[in-house]
């Protein structure tokens, strides 16, 4: 039982390889970044493959790997606005309001030319 | 069979490990070494985990994986909106250092890796400290031998190092510009209300709280401690403030500064009542439990939240 359990966390720690080539090509951040995420899932199974096989009380840094790859990806999101600190969810919003103006002002002039 | 297998997952991790510091320092661009950096922490807790240091596994999980992790992300991101003029988003790649600092920056890594591989083969072949630590974890009032070490046995370099996590924030706190001071610390978190973060930041925070505080408490007899559980619990309290569920707290806060020395406070007037009673840091086998877990309950408090307030930074210097 115990060689099955590492034979497959040796397999789940290979795809992790298809990974690393993502992160190695990216193109973009957030491709980097679902890669990482991907290891931290990932490092999670295999971490909870190991336990089965030697001891649960590793079960504790599975538990941690999960909850902070999470905060990560947060970290991540945040810094991808626009000053650093903010939302995505709020960008779009203001950019919807200046396109909007922007598609208004001609409707006015035409109704002023009118 | 379970020879093969192990031998295989451990050649597989070892590659893999390799593979990661490598790429760290070859990709070209500064995100993607991040990136590599935060994978490479994941890749070593397992390899820690294979070695049967459940606690090292657990800190490198919790720092090298998560927390430091955020720090170099917030960080890479700070940086190209300094170095790049808003709208121009081309030049995230890494600008290359001259050919002699990289040169020798490679001869100083080269020579403190030899030198520690040295010192590693040319160790004696002893168990060290060991047997003396598992004879007298009876008297230590923990049943983890790391935490008797840590706490009891060499609370002194612990205590040290508690008040080297501060210095390393009042380092910090200096770079802030005069005019800064007394802000809040780093930048102007703001979320949309009810979006996919704030509910993030409600949703996670519960299951968070409970593990850091578990860490702690169970880091008395199975693998966890302070350590760990502070840096669960900055995580947490991050995530909270990044969410714009609370606010930041200002550097001159009186309540945060009596969080941030509290564990170097605590462990040092428990040391100097053992002095009192004989031993500086000494704790009497009757008490040692409870005075471990007022120790380590201090301690973590005051890591999450100096750990959490370097990750924020200095004020954002735009006004």
């Amino acid at each position: 039982m115990t060689a099955w359990l590492l034979a497959l966390g040796a397999l789940l720690l290979l795809s992790l390889a298809g990974a690393m080539w993502r992160i190695w090509r990216g193109p973009q951040a957030a491709d980097r970044m679902m890669a990482a995420q991907l290891v931290g899932t990932g490092g999670v199974g295999t971490v909870l493959l190991l336990a089965a096989a030697t001891d649960w009380a590793m079960v504790d840094v599975a538990l941690v790997l999960a909850l902070l790859a999470a905060f990560a990806a947060i970290a991540f999101v945040k810094a991808q606005s626009s000053d650093g600190s903010g939302d995505p969810e709020e960008g779009p919003e203001e950019e919807v309001a200046g396109l909007s103006d922007g598609a208004r002002r001609p409707s006015v002039r035409a109704a002023d030319a009118g | 069979m379970t020879g093969i297998s192990a031998l295989g997952f451990d050649l597989i991790l070892a590659a893999l490990i390799l593979g990661a510091g490598l790429f760290a320092i070859t990709v070209r661009d500064l995100f993607g070494a991040v990136v590599f950096f935060i994978v490479y922490g994941v890749f070593v807790a397992i390899a820690w985990l294979r070695l049967g240091a459940i606690d090292v596994a657990l800190t490198e999980a919790a720092l090298g994986a998560g927390l430091t992790g955020v720090l170099l992300i917030g960080a890479v991101a700070r940086l190209s909106r300094v170095t790049t003029p808003a709208g121009n988003n081309t030049s995230d790649e890494m600008r290359r250092p001259p050919a002699g600092a990289r040169l020798a920056s490679m001869v100083v890594a080269g020579s403190i890796s030899g030198v520690l591989g040295w010192a590693f083969l040319s160790l004696p072949d002893s168990t060290g400290l060991r047997d003396a630590v598992a004879d007298n974890l009876a008297v230590s009032g923990s049943a983890n031998p790391v935490t008797a070490v840590l706490i009891n046995f060499r609370g002194w370099d612990t205590l040290l190092e508690s008040v080297v996590l501060l210095a390393a924030l009042v380092g910090l706190w200096s770079l802030a510009r005069d005019r800064d001071w007394g802000r809040r610390a780093g930048l102007r978190q703001h979320a949309r209300p009810g979006g996919v973060m704030a509910t993030f930041g409600r949703l996670l925070p519960p299951f968070g709280l409970l593990l850091g505080v578990y860490l702690v408490w169970a880091g008395s007899s199975y693998p966890g401690g302070a350590f760990q559980g502070g840096t669960v619990l900055a995580a947490v309290w991050l995530l909270i403030m990044m969410a714009g569920l609370m606010p930041v707290p200002r550097m001159v806060s009186v309540g945060l500064r009596a969080v941030l020395v509290a564990g170097p406070l605590v462990f040092l007037g428990i040391g100097i009542a053992g002095a009192m009673a004989g031993t500086f840091l000494g704790l009497p086998p009757t008490y040692a439990k409870p005075l471990i877990l007022t120790i380590e309950a201090a301690l973590t408090l005051s890591i999450a939240a100096t750990l959490a307030l370097l990750v924020l930074g200095t004020p954002d210097p735009s006004p």
